[in-house]
């Protein structure tokens, strides 16, 4: 069962800038040894997964790291991905965030998790880093999916956005809001299956 | 299968999509697709569809510029069809992830007891090690490179992987793991090197789905025995028997 069979029966997914044109191209060129295939990757993913990286664990350094470190994976061993199990693009995505919660809750007690930090990291970008600017911008799917977030009644938007993009989980997230874990939890699923319908066009 | 054999999943992969599951969900998360089996269809939609939102959301960030020398650091290190590559590593290479290194460094570990050395998977492991060791790094210069002082030691347990890397003289190792068991509720592994029949804490782990990944600053030094428990909380002393063992004499 392919992505788009999986998400839209039998229209393929699409959406405003084309993603996942050619990535399983890619991906299969790669296991070949092709450079220019990974580069086009590379290009295409590093700079988001860099943004999400930063975002859960806040340091410049290891947020480098974290999209070294993946990335090598997918260049020493792309036969990783399995087309049955989602798109390329969820496979780059999954494996940047999981290092970086792992990273974050392995390090809770050590990471520096302040605004300074945060600024420090980046106003130190380096200025010589190039990347092919319309593969940075994809301003129509920041567009989109920030909607989609927008949409979400409040109490499920932030529920996904601190397991999502602070690292905690569901009893993290309890602890931290003094939430019971049942409602993390239902509110988990509600805020995800909204997301779903308007990130996919399915009613569930 | 109806709609409400899949309520628990559902609600579990959503959880899991962001990475929020805890390890009792994550084990409880195991254990219900496992009873519903690899071809349960409804099982596999829901989990592409949560992962892919979950993918998207991170396009909700403005991207941000990568370190220009990342892509060539990455490229002059041995890719997928670098020499060295036997049905072995071929094998290896067909694996879900990174996680499946251990596999191979587990063959290498039966194999030398026979006295055949798996090179390829011990090559296959140690590059992992080159991306882990990354982690621990102060980000100046990144590890690209495994030099031949590094050491690989894969444990000996009943159930599930584990193996670590370290550089004898130089503190702090890697350990990575995959298939472990969850140590139950409010449990953690901890990771002992026992030297003289003395065991140092060097931390405690607790995996995710089954996988551990992590990198520690303890000195390995002189110990003879490295050794993992289970232990209610980071304990000053282990207080069961452990569930893997390595022997680096």
């Amino acid at each position: 069962m392919d992505v788009g069979t999986a998400l839209l029966g039998d229209r393929p997914l699409e959406t405003p800038d084309g993603f996942d044109d050619g990535d399983l191209d890619l991906v299969l060129r790669v296991r070949k040894g092709d450079d220019d295939a990974f580069r086009s990757l590379f290009d295409r993913y590093a700079p988001t997964a860099k943004a999400l990286a930063m975002r859960v664990v806040r340091h410049t350094h290891l947020a480098e790291e974290i999209v070294q470190e993946a990335f090598l994976a997918v260049w020493r061993n792309p036969d990783g991905y399995d087309e049955h199990r989602g798109s390329v693009r969820s496979w780059l995505m999954g494996t940047v965030h999981h290092r970086a919660v792992d990273a974050v809750r392995r390090e809770e007690s050590q990471r520096r998790r302040t605004e300074e930090a945060v600024a420090e990291g980046r106003e130190d970008q380096p200025d010589h880093a190039e990347q092919v600017a319309d593969e940075m911008a994809r301003p129509e799917e920041r567009r989109l999916v920030r909607a989609a977030l927008d949409e979400l009644p409040n109490e499920q938007r932030q529920i996904l956005e601190m397991m999502y993009f602070e690292g905690l989980s569901q009893s993290g997230i309890a602890e931290k809001t003094g939430l019971p874990l049942g409602t993390v939890k239902s509110r988990t699923l509600l805020g995800m299956r909204r997301m779903r319908v308007a990130l996919g066009g399915l009613e569930r | 299968m109806s709609a409400r054999d899949h309520a628990t999943i559902e609600e579990l992969l959503a959880a899991r999509a962001l990475d929020g599951l805890d390890g009792e969900d994550a084990a409880a998360l195991e254990r219900e697709m496992s009873a519903h089996g690899p071809s349960c269809d409804e099982c596999r939609r829901l989990e592409v569809e949560f992962s892919e939102v979950a993918a998207r959301l991170a396009f909700a960030l403005e991207p941000l510029p990568v370190d220009s020398g990342m892509l060539a650091r990455i490229l002059a290190s041995p890719g997928p069809s670098s020499g060295g590559a036997g049905p072995s590593a071929d094998d290896d290479a067909r694996a879900s992830g990174p996680g499946d290194e251990v596999a191979a460094a587990r063959r290498s570990h039966r194999a030398r007891r026979t006295g055949w050395v798996g090179a390829v998977g011990i090559a296959a492991a140690v590059v992992l090690l080159a991306a882990l060791v990354t982690v621990r790094n102060d980000g100046t210069q990144p590890v690209t490179r495994v030099s031949s002082a590094q050491r690989f030691v894969p444990f000996e347990g009943d159930v599930g992987e584990l193996a670590m890397a370290y550089t004898p003289g130089e503190p702090g190792a890697v350990f990575w793991g995959r298939d472990l068991p969850d140590p139950g509720a409010g449990r953690v592994y901890e990771i002992w090197m026992v030297e003289d029949d003395i065991a140092t804490s060097g931390g405690c782990v607790e995996p995710s789905g089954g996988r551990v990944g992590v990198s520690v600053d303890a000195d390995i030094g002189t110990t003879d025995l490295m050794a993992v428990t289970v232990e209610p909380t980071c304990s000053d002393a282990p207080t069961s028997d452990p569930v893997f063992t390595a022997s680096l004499a």
